[in-house]
């Protein structure tokens, strides 16, 4: 099987993506870039080790079986009937090579450690635009977006190369709010808040989806996420206030942005996913 | 009748400290200050009831570190938790 | 066939293996072994078959033959069976047979309780099944999510019967650690000690410890759960933190429940690298070392399943770090069974054949767990498919060493080989299914978990999942087949038929007698043999196996056992310790005229009884709020059968003496029941220590000092606080009066316990109605719920002392309890009662004055 387009995805993706794509013009360091490098990094030296040691096993399995002479060579003493258990001597072949794992395994991820304070606060406000913050709040079954004017919406519309904030919650059970193209994601808990970030280097639509099992439509609860150029983004934004929040139901806004600008960037209305055709089956306690 | 006598202290002792305990709270203490004491006689009356009413000071230490190492779980676990949302 | 020759001598009290009502009466180990496996084996098929219904539903993109509601009560029941009713009694069935074997006990401490655990295990996992056809089991994923959980979401009666099953689980688990624990540290063969225990054994101890502590957590979760489904506190509805102190409570369970399932696994390579590889493992006490460690750090780990919720900076840094820590003894356990093939004799059965394999599937689930380990990455991981390939490849990973485990004890349980070509099929198939079926996950790891809609470029790969699914199933299909077949077509095999096998259970014959050993097993100097008490000074025969004539004896069936044989450093260690030999041991190790009058009966009813009642019991309270009587009738039957049955078993007389010489570090002076109810009590202190801890968590959340304390004033609760510590007084006395043979005293001192406790029950009634009267109910506000709960549990513990007093003065009036020995059950009641008292002495400040 080669890897046509249906296994273009995955870990085959990610390598090819790494290779192709060298990250934007800006200098914005965003979730997507830092996941990529560690993810990389931790495969190549995951596989590595992974490779060496079975095939090591593999190799002892085969070399020491039984007729094969080399076990019944020197004066190996082997367990008997009704010993008191104990161990063989090699001791010190164990400590040097798990000496080496620890040195693997801490280092890596403590390298991970430092990137982990950028990750959750997130740039400066000096490094970049000043942020645009947004409240996510996760229902049965979607997702609702309130921008700094009070304007509610069901896609995500955001601006490019703008970080942007988001304080996550949920109006009902526990969710959890994922883009993954965006490197993107953290829980939705009724009553608590949590916060993340992202920048979106290009435009383009994309999906925002649950992550954490919260009923009967679950997999279908997602929502569009549009990214479009700084300048439409103002437009839209301009023109969207409290007072049309009413009309978030039927998603009508969005469309309308799409028809505004480049239609084939944000134009296409959603894609119906029958966010809310499934009911819950009953919710009579 | 000499244990009887101890056991008898030692429940004088306990029931002591339960008044006392409810007189620290009218006492009008600082509230911080009053939680600390409260609970501080509340651990005592346990030391005194598992030590001589289950009679921990005369079985062997391996029995006290099993009671001591169960508590430690618990406390991880409260701590830890509250801790992760202050 | 050595059972059955006992059977007809009436031996062991018990009808013969191939009546069924052996099965439904046994107390013996093996016994009970074999029922826990086949049992097992039964939740696998169960949770297989669902899984498999899983791969055909992702076999396209979208929803086709499984409706969503459907879906996701499959992939909750397809865990929650694999993982509780599967794989760890699975690892227990093993446990069973082998443990006393390996460490030399007849049986374990409380063979009624043994049989009373697996009763519970099998009725918890009907009791799971039933909730199928109550609207639909519990569809909130086996992590059971908070407020998801809740009967707002997941209404269906079904849901609640399931919660409740996990209930009576985690009873199951909670008598069977007791009853391990007190075993492994008080039946130990002289010289063993337990530095020296055989590996399979060191993995079942830390895992039952683990098990203690972690299941009383889980139990402290459930009955929240259960109380918010059924009684109506709101816990984890609760905007303050209620849906995190589920994941708290969850995941302190929930991560060293990943290694209960995987230590007996390790347990098992261990035991089969050695033996299959001809050495011994390298670095023995620094693979010891490194398990103790896990097992302990194992409960400081588990806030790295809660990296994307609301906890702050700092304590996510912390867990990261512990988080590494339990990785790093992972390495030199891996190491130390690698270097052990160095040198060997390496024989590719199956049983080491599944072993390596499980060795191989460890190593990749490891190295894709230090990934997880890494929380940047972890934040993208969280809920994909990532997490499905990696937990699938540890515990499934070690699951491949169970069915290792299951060739390797075949023999030894049966008394025949299975067929070893076939064992070689079920093993290619089931590699290679596997991997198949797993690896693809790690490829599509972008597929969310636990959705049947997934995006279109992972077709592929979760097809190839799915066929590998079916692969691996085919496997299973050939082991029944092979299981069973050679249950009759099978070789027969002698005591030992791996060349290397060390430990003790290979030293008798295949399957082991009634008593397991032909005499009192000793490690004594350096090396098993079977000492033979000898009554008047007189040496009896008996199987007298030192070093090499152990050997012999199991490799050749002619002179297993019954080989008379006097051996000179035998009837010297006899004479040194002639007194136990004579006083104790004579009925325990021995099967001789006078032990059968002493215990002439292995067999109770009880065990099942309770089982069922608890069965019948929970299923009426799953549905008790419905408007049917049904439910609460079948309460009521259940709560009459389970009084009926624990009174019965309480009178039945069944004396488990205790072992005259073995090693008891670190309990040497405690005997066997006392170190039982301490133990049961640790786990108890666990529990009321979760319940506390998430009032504490709770009331954090809401603000500590804005948080209202329900009762109006602290003056009843001071008054209860009185009767109690009166009531603990009165129990110190009882023991007095008791161990002075004073009838009068004691049921008088008993009686008055009865008494306070009544008044305590009484002054709290009277409290709790007031409340209700004011409007103030569990629902009404987490103050509330936290104040009534917790209190009605501790009630219920006072409720359910005074039965015990009450049964026990019944039995007093007829003259029970008299004297130094006679005593100890109103010792080990008072040790209970005086626990309920402390507890008492926290909850009355935290509810009533603070
Ligand atoms: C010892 C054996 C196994 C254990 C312990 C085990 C355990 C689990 C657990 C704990 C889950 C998570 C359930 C949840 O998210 O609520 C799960 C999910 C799943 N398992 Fe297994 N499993 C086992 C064998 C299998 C087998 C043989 C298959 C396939 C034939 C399989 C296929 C699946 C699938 C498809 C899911 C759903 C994943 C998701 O959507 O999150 N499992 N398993
Ligand atoms: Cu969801
Ligand atoms: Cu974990």
């Amino acid at each position: 099987m080669g890897i046509d387009p249906p296994f273009g995805k995955g870990l085959v993706n990610v390598i090819v993506e790494h290779a192709l794509h060298s990250g934007g013009a800006d200098d914005i360091r965003t979730t997507f870039d830092i996941f990529r490098e560690i993810f990389l990094v931790f495969l190549v030296i995951g596989t590595a080790v992974g490779v060496v040691v079975v095939a090591y096993m593999t190799y002892n399995a085969y070399k020491y079986r039984d007729g094969n002479g080399t076990a019944d060579s020197g004066d190996v003493s082997r367990p008997e009937l009704g010993e008191l258990p104990s161990g063989s001597g090699g001791g010190k072949k164990l400590f040097v090579s798990f000496f080496f794992s620890a040195i693997i395994v801490v280092s890596l991820i403590g390298w991970t450690y430092g990137v982990l304070g950028y990750y959750e606060e997130g740039p400066t406000e000096a490094e970049t635009d000043e942020a645009l913050e947004i409240e996510v709040t996760g229902y049965q079954f979607g997702w609702q977006f309130t921008y700094p004017n009070g304007h509610t919406n069901s896609t995500l519309v955001v601006p490019q190369d703008r970080p942007i904030r988001l304080t996550v919650t949920s109006d009902d059970v526990f969710h959890t709010f994922g883009v993954p193209e965006q490197r993107v994601k953290t829980d939705a808990i009724p009553g608590q808040t949590t916060k993340t970030w992202f920048v979106a280097n290009e435009t383009g639509q994309f999906e925002a989806r649950c992550y954490e099992l919260c009923g009967s439509g679950h997999s279908y609860m997602t929502a569009d996420v549009v990214v479009v150029r700084q300048s439409e983004f103002h437009d839209w934004y301009d023109n969207r206030s409290a007072a049309e929040n009413e009309t978030q139901a039927d998603d009508d806004p969005d469309t309308e942005t799409g028809t505004d600008t480049e239609g084939r960037l944000v134009g296409v209305p959603s894609v119906t996913t029958p966010n809310h055709a499934t009911e819950p089956t009953t919710i009579e306690p | 009748m000499r244990k009887i006598k101890l056991y008898t202290i030692i429940y004088v002792v306990l029931f002591v400290f339960a008044t006392v305990q409810v007189l620290v709270e009218f006492a009008g203490f600082d509230y911080w200050t009053g939680l600390v004491a409260i609970l501080a006689l509340s651990a005592v009356k346990a030391v005194l009831v598992a030590g001589y009413y289950q009679h921990l000071v005369h079985e062997p230490r391996s029995l006290t570190a099993l009671m001591v190492g169960s508590l430690f779980v618990a406390l991880v676990l409260t701590t830890a938790a509250a801790f992760s949302i202050m | 066939m050595t059972e059955d020759a006992h059977a007809e001598n009436g031996h062991d009290g018990l009808p013969p293996q191939t009546a069924v009502k052996r099965w439904l009466v046994t107390t013996n180990h093996k016994d009970v072994g074999i029922l826990y496996i086949v049992t097992s084996l039964f939740f696998l098929v169960f949770g297989g078959v669902l899984a498999l219904l899983m791969r055909v539903e992702l076999w396209t993109a979208t929803q086709t033959v499984i409706a969503p509601g459907a879906y996701n009560e499959t992939v909750s029941a397809h865990g929650l069976i694999m993982i509780f009713f599967f794989i760890s009694p699975f690892a227990f069935g093993f446990a069973n047979y082998v443990v006393p074997l390996q460490i030399g006990a007849e049986d374990l401490s409380f063979p009624r309780l043994n049989a009373l655990s697996y009763w519970l295990y099998l009725f918890s996992g009907l009791l799971f099944g039933t909730s199928f056809f109550l609207g639909g089991t519990f569809s909130g994923g086996w992590t059971m999510y908070a407020p998801l959980n809740m009967p707002a979401y997941t209404p269906t009666v079904g849901g609640t019967t399931a919660v409740l099953a996990l209930m009576l689980f985690v009873a199951s688990v909670t008598v069977s650690s007791v009853n391990f624990l007190t075993t492994m540290h008080r039946q130990r063969a002289e010289g063993l000690t337990t530095l020296k225990l055989p590996l399979f054994s060191w993995t079942i101890l830390l895992t039952v410890w683990m098990m203690l502590f972690a299941f009383a957590a889980l139990l402290a979760a459930l009955l929240i759960l259960a109380s918010d489904r059924i009684v109506g506190t709101v816990y984890f509805q609760a905007t303050e933190g209620g849906s995190l102190l589920w994941a708290h409570l969850f995941w302190f369970f929930g991560h060293p429940e990943v290694y209960i399932v995987f230590f007996p696994a390790l347990g098992i390579m261990a035991e089969c690298f050695q033996t299959f590889c001809g050495r011994r493992i390298v670095g023995r006490k620094w693979f010891i070392a490194a398990m103790v460690l896990v097992a302990i750090q194992s409960f400081f780990v588990w806030m790295h399943h809660m990296f994307l919720t609301a906890i702050s900076l700092e304590i996510k840094t912390l867990f990261m770090a512990t988080t590494i820590g339990i990785s790093l003894p992972f390495d030199l356990m891996v190491f130390a069974l690698i270097y052990t093939m160095v040198k060997g004799k390496i024989r590719y059965t199956t049983p080491f054949l599944f072993s390596f394999g499980a060795l191989v599937l460890f190593i990749i689930g490891g190295i894709t767990g230090v990934f997880l380990g890494a929380v940047v990455l972890d934040y993208e991981f969280r809920g994909t498919y990532w997490v499905v390939a990696h937990f699938h490849y540890v515990m499934v990973g070690g699951a491949t060493a169970l069915f290792g485990g299951l060739y390797y004890w075949y023999p030894k349980i049966t008394g025949r080989m299975y067929d070893e070509f076939l064992g070689k099929v079920h093993f290619v198939l089931y590699f290679v299914g596997f991997n198949l079926l797993y690896f693809p996950m790690f490829v599509a790891w972008e597929t969310p978990r636990r959705v049947f809609e997934y995006h279109q470029s992972f077709v592929a790969w979760h097809q190839l999942a799915s066929i590998g699914g079916f692969v691996l199933a085919a496997g299973f299909l050939v082991m029944f087949y092979n299981l069973y077949k050679s249950l009759f077509a099978g070789e027969e095999v002698d005591g030992n038929p791996w060349e290397y096998a060390s430990s003790a259970e290979w030293s008798v014959s295949s399957p082991p007698p009634f008593e397991n050993f032909p005499g009192l097993p000793s490690y004594g100097d350096g090396r098993l043999r079977f000492l033979t008490p000898g009554r008047g000074g007189e040496v009896a025969d008996g199987g007298t196996a030192t070093g090499d004539d152990a050997l012999d004896a199991a490799a050749d069936p002619a002179t297993e056992s019954d080989r008379p044989q006097s051996d000179g450093g035998t009837v010297t260690a006899e004479a040194a310790r002639p007194e136990i030999a004579r006083d104790e041991t004579a009925d325990t190790a021995l099967p001789d005229a006078e032990a059968e009058e002493e215990h002439p009966d292995h067999a109770s009813y009880w065990p099942l009884a309770i089982g069922l009642s608890a069965y019948v019991t929970f299923l009426g309270l799953s549905g008790i709020r419905m408007d049917t009587a049904m439910y609460p009738a079948l309460t009521g039957v259940g709560l009459v059968m389970g009084a009926f049955s624990f009174v019965g078993l309480g009178r039945e007389s069944f004396h488990v003496p205790e072992m005259a010489v073995a090693e008891r570090w670190p309990f040497e002076g405690v005997e066997n029941g006392k170190l039982g109810m301490w133990i049961f009590l640790a786990s108890d202190v666990v529990l009321f220590g979760s319940l506390i801890g998430s009032y504490v968590f709770i009331r954090v959340a809401y603000g500590w000092t804005a948080w209202h304390v329900v009762p109006h004033d602290p003056i009843p609760g001071l008054i209860n606080t009185y009767l109690l510590l009166t009531s603990s007084f009165t129990v110190v006395l009882a023991l007095v009066a008791a161990k002075r043979e004073s009838t009068r005293g004691l049921v008088a001192s008993l009686g008055a316990t009865v008494a306070f406790g009544v008044g305590f029950l009484y002054n709290k009634g009277i409290e709790w109605q007031e409340l209700f009267h004011e409007g103030t109910t569990v629902g009404s506000s987490v103050e509330a719920s936290t104040f009534f709960l917790t209190t009605g549990l501790h009630a219920a513990h006072v409720i359910i002392g005074l039965l015990i007093a009450l049964f026990m003065i019944a039995q007093a009036l007829k003259g029970a309890y008299l004297g130094e020995e006679g005593s100890r059950k109103v010792e080990y009641f008072g040790l209970y009662w005086h626990f309920v008292d402390i507890v008492w002495l926290f909850l009355f400040p935290l509810f009533y004055i603070l």
